[in-house]
């Protein structure tokens, strides 16, 4: 039974994968994203890593995913200029993939990471996954969890700092300054004498 | 856990840097804009006390600190000390530069420190989530501060390079970590040491893990094959920032390399040794002859990076303690140097224009005959013409090579800087023997000019006296 | 029962197809970093796979820091793709080419 949760949802996550590279329009591209971070949550499921799941689903598929929608949809990008190329690169691209991809399975298969070498865990552990993880978030990886608030700081400082448009870059009229303006300020008269033909 | 007051004794530079990055974030927002310079004044004060309170850890033995995330070693006080130096006359040098181009702005100073932070993350990292987290503090600082000239589509343009390939590399060192970690059941770097010391993990695995480790390290090292974001990056970036980004994380840098090699994967070194052999060979033929066909002084001056990350290479892959410490000779005397050059092309410009082509420096000499001898003492250094200070890291860290029997390697190094020469010397023969295109004359701060003249004298002056300086790196390696 | 191999299986997969990708989406910036998010969570699943079956909890927390990581990265690679846009009108990186040598 879990062995076909797996392959039911390692299926869909490597189709999903796959889409995200072929599809055409942006939004699918996210859309697909969205739908292989789903699988992925379900697979770390079965892996008892229930935090992370979860996590993935809140933070990835509620925020990040739905940062890159809204940039997508913010910027009008011409859909059609994108997918030049993309024919001409397929050949090489499919080809570099699945040299690695073979070159990768000898080495991460069953050959040395298979049952004989990597018992299957003793699942039955006393510690809820989450309170696990929170007894070492705070304790012993008290140093990289300051890090990692700096990192968000920083995110936060940087965006900021690159898409603000502050107040005074925007057009606006002043009714006052209008109507006190003058003919000298705006026109300006000049004596051009006329050019002799030669 | 606890903590006793020792513990955050040794801790104290990052922690006092972050409080005041943090302070001068909050204080700049309330500023008025005339007293914009009293943020400038905050940030170096910062790197004053930091480098005051990193001066005052005894660095006789290294310690572990929070749970062996946190290293705090002589190698660690020696970059640290050396990184606040850098920064220090990296914003005394900006400052100009920055008031000119109406970048001038307390998200500078606040991504420069945090910056700073990554860096001492790196330095004093002894695991690799510690390590990892630094790496990124660094880059996402150095992302943002690219793209900060937001209206000028070149740097947006270097930007997106410097953040997709540095992101492309984050990923492939992280697979390499991940696997490494199944390998060895732990994170921390000795114990990934004493788990690969036994030997009961099949070597063609942990050669798998390698791979990506070096691959991961190479792009940010800018090292030949993975150097594509590298001469874009210098070229497209603001100059003050270019100037950053070309110093002091290269310390970090090297900082990172050694961490994960002679720390983590010391009994790999046969692997490793073959794969840095490839990687120096590519980055200091292929930059040295490149450089030539450039015209832009900042795109020269990134293959030149490129060529001198090789020579860096070269110390390291000795894989001994004698190498390190060359390795980190070279890192620093690469810093001072690249941080001169950079420093001149922000003496040359000025609001509205950049120097950044080779004819921009034609006839300095008449223009202003001290900047150009310093100029010329900073191009024959890079160079390695002796008696200046670049000739004697390339004489480090060749000497080791050598000495360890691989001689072909120092004679090809050798032949390429030799090519690599042509170009330095071809930037004096423009400032002497050229008229001068542009006579607009040079407006320069006294502090600026004090630093620059201090900047040129330290590489003369230490050049003639390399021996403290080398002593100190070996010191604080073995 | 399911091995080892079997999630790092899954995780190669997701690793090559995000490199294929990157070479294949090269005109496309939003799909490269969308590539460079299946990039991690590739990473992430090796980590998670390998803390289950060595019943270590340092993967989880690294993936933990990842997660966190990433998010910022993705807000600051937006940011940097949203200046780039407004100064060039376009995410085509052949029109963003400026630079030569």
């Amino acid at each position: 039974m879990i062995k076909l949760i797996f392959y039911l949802f390692a299926g869909i996550l490597i189709f999903a994968g796959t889409r995200v590279i072929t599809v055409k329009n942006p939004v699918h591209a996210a859309m697909f994203l969205v739908l292989s971070f789903f699988s992925s949550a379900a697979i770390w499921l079965l892996l008892e890593a229930e935090f992370l799941a979860m996590t993935l689903v809140l933070v990835y598929v509620g925020a990040v995913m739905v940062l890159f929608l809204f940039v997508v949809m913010m910027l009008d990008i011409n859909l059609t200029v994108l997918r030049e190329g993309f024919a001409r690169y397929f050949p090489v691209g499919a080809l570099v993939g699945s040299l690695i991809l073979i070159e990768m399975l000898l080495l991460v298969g069953p050959n040395y990471f298979g049952l004989d070498k990597f018992q299957v865990p003793d699942t039955a552990s006393t510690v809820p996954n989450t309170v696990a993880l929170g007894r070492v978030l705070y304790t012993e990886y008290l140093y990289a969890f300051e890090i990692a608030a700096v990192i968000l700081l920083v995110a936060m400082v940087a965006a900021i700092a690159l898409t603000m448009r502050s107040k005074r870059q925007n057009k606006y009229q002043d009714p006052a300054r209008q109507v006190e303006v003058s003919a000298h300020d705006r026109l300006k008269v000049l004596k051009m004498p006329a050019e002799k033909a030669q | 856990m606890n903590f006793t007051v020792t513990d955050l004794s040794l801790m104290l530079p990052e922690i006092f840097v972050l409080s005041m990055a943090c302070i001068i974030l909050i204080v700049d927002a309330y500023l008025p804009e005339r007293l914009r310079d009293l943020t400038y004044q905050l940030s170096q004060g910062t790197l004053v006390g930091a480098a005051i309170l990193t001066l005052g850890i005894q660095p006789e033995s290294s310690t572990l600190l929070m749970s062996d995330l946190f290293i705090s070693d002589a190698m660690s006080v020696v970059l640290k000390s050396f990184v606040y130096l850098i920064v220090f006359a990296v914003l005394l040098y900006s400052r100009a530069y920055l008031h000119n181009h109406k970048l001038f702005c307390g998200e500078y100073f606040v991504l420069v420190l945090m910056a700073t932070l990554g860096m001492m993350v790196m330095i004093s990292a002894h695991h690799l989530l510690t390590l990892y987290l630094g790496l990124e503090l660094l880059s996402l600082s150095l992302y943002a501060l690219v793209a900060i000239q937001r209206d000028s589509s070149q740097a947006s343009e270097a930007a997106m390079k410097y953040f997709v390939l540095g992101a492309l590399a984050s990923g492939i060192l992280l697979y390499g970590m991940s696997i490494l970690y199944g390998l060895t059941g732990t994170l921390e770097l000795s114990e990934i040491a004493k788990a690969i010391a036994t030997g009961q993990i099949e070597p063609q695995l942990l050669s798998f893990a390698l791979v990506f480790i070096i691959a991961g390290l190479a792009f940010k090292l800018g090292a030949v094959p993975f150097h594509m974001w590298l001469p874009d990056v210098y070229q497209g970036a603001p100059t003050a920032i270019t100037l950053f980004i070309g110093s002091a994380p290269k310390l970090a840098a090297f900082a990172m390399v050694m961490r994960i090699l002679s720390e983590a994967l010391p009994d790999l070194h046969h692997d490793w040794q073959n794969m840095l052999i490839i990687l120096a060979v590519l980055s200091i033929a292929l930059g040295n002859i490149v450089a030539i066909a450039q015209t832009n002084i900042k795109r020269m001056l990134a293959y030149s990076t490129i060529s001198h990350m090789g020579f860096l290479m070269l110390g390291l892959l000795v894989a001994k303690p004698d190498g390190y410490s060359a390795a980190m000779f070279y890192t620093i005397v690469y810093a001072l140097m690249s941080m001169g050059g950079f420093a001149m092309l922000l003496l040359l410009s000025r609001a509205g224009f950049d120097a950044e082509n080779l004819d921009d420096l034609k006839g300095l000499n008449t223009r202003s005959p001290w900047y150009a001898f310093i100029m010329m003492v900073i191009m024959l250094s890079m160079a390695g013409i002796p008696p200046f200070l670049g000739f004697w890291a390339k004489w480090a860290v060749l000497s080791q090579v050598v000495a360890h029997g691989f001689i072909w390697l120092a004679v090809l190094a050798v032949i390429f800087s030799v090519i690599g020469a042509f170009y330095y010397l071809r930037i004096v023969r423009l400032m002497y023997f050229e008229e001068p295109s542009d006579t607009a004359p040079l407006q320069v701060n006294t502090d600026m000019h004090l630093a620059v003249s201090v900047n040129g004298l330290a590489i003369l002056a230490l050049g003639i006296l390399p021996q403290p300086l080398l002593q100190v790196c070996i010191q604080s390696i073995s | 029962m399911l091995a080892l191999s079997d999630f790092l299986i899954v995780g190669a997969v997701l690793f090559c197809l995000s490199i294929a990708g990157i070479f294949l989406n090269r005109k496309n910036i939003i799909i490269l970093l969308m590539c460079i998010e299946l990039m991690l969570l590739a990473v992430n699943m090796n980590f998670i796979a390998f803390s289950h079956f060595s019943g270590d909890i340092a993967g989880q927390v690294f993936v933990f820091f990842i997660l966190t990581v990433a998010a910022a990265e993705a807000a600051i690679g937006l940011a940097i793709l949203v200046v780039l846009f407004r100064n060039k009108h376009t995410i085509n990186v052949e029109d963003i080419n400026s630079m030569k040598g």
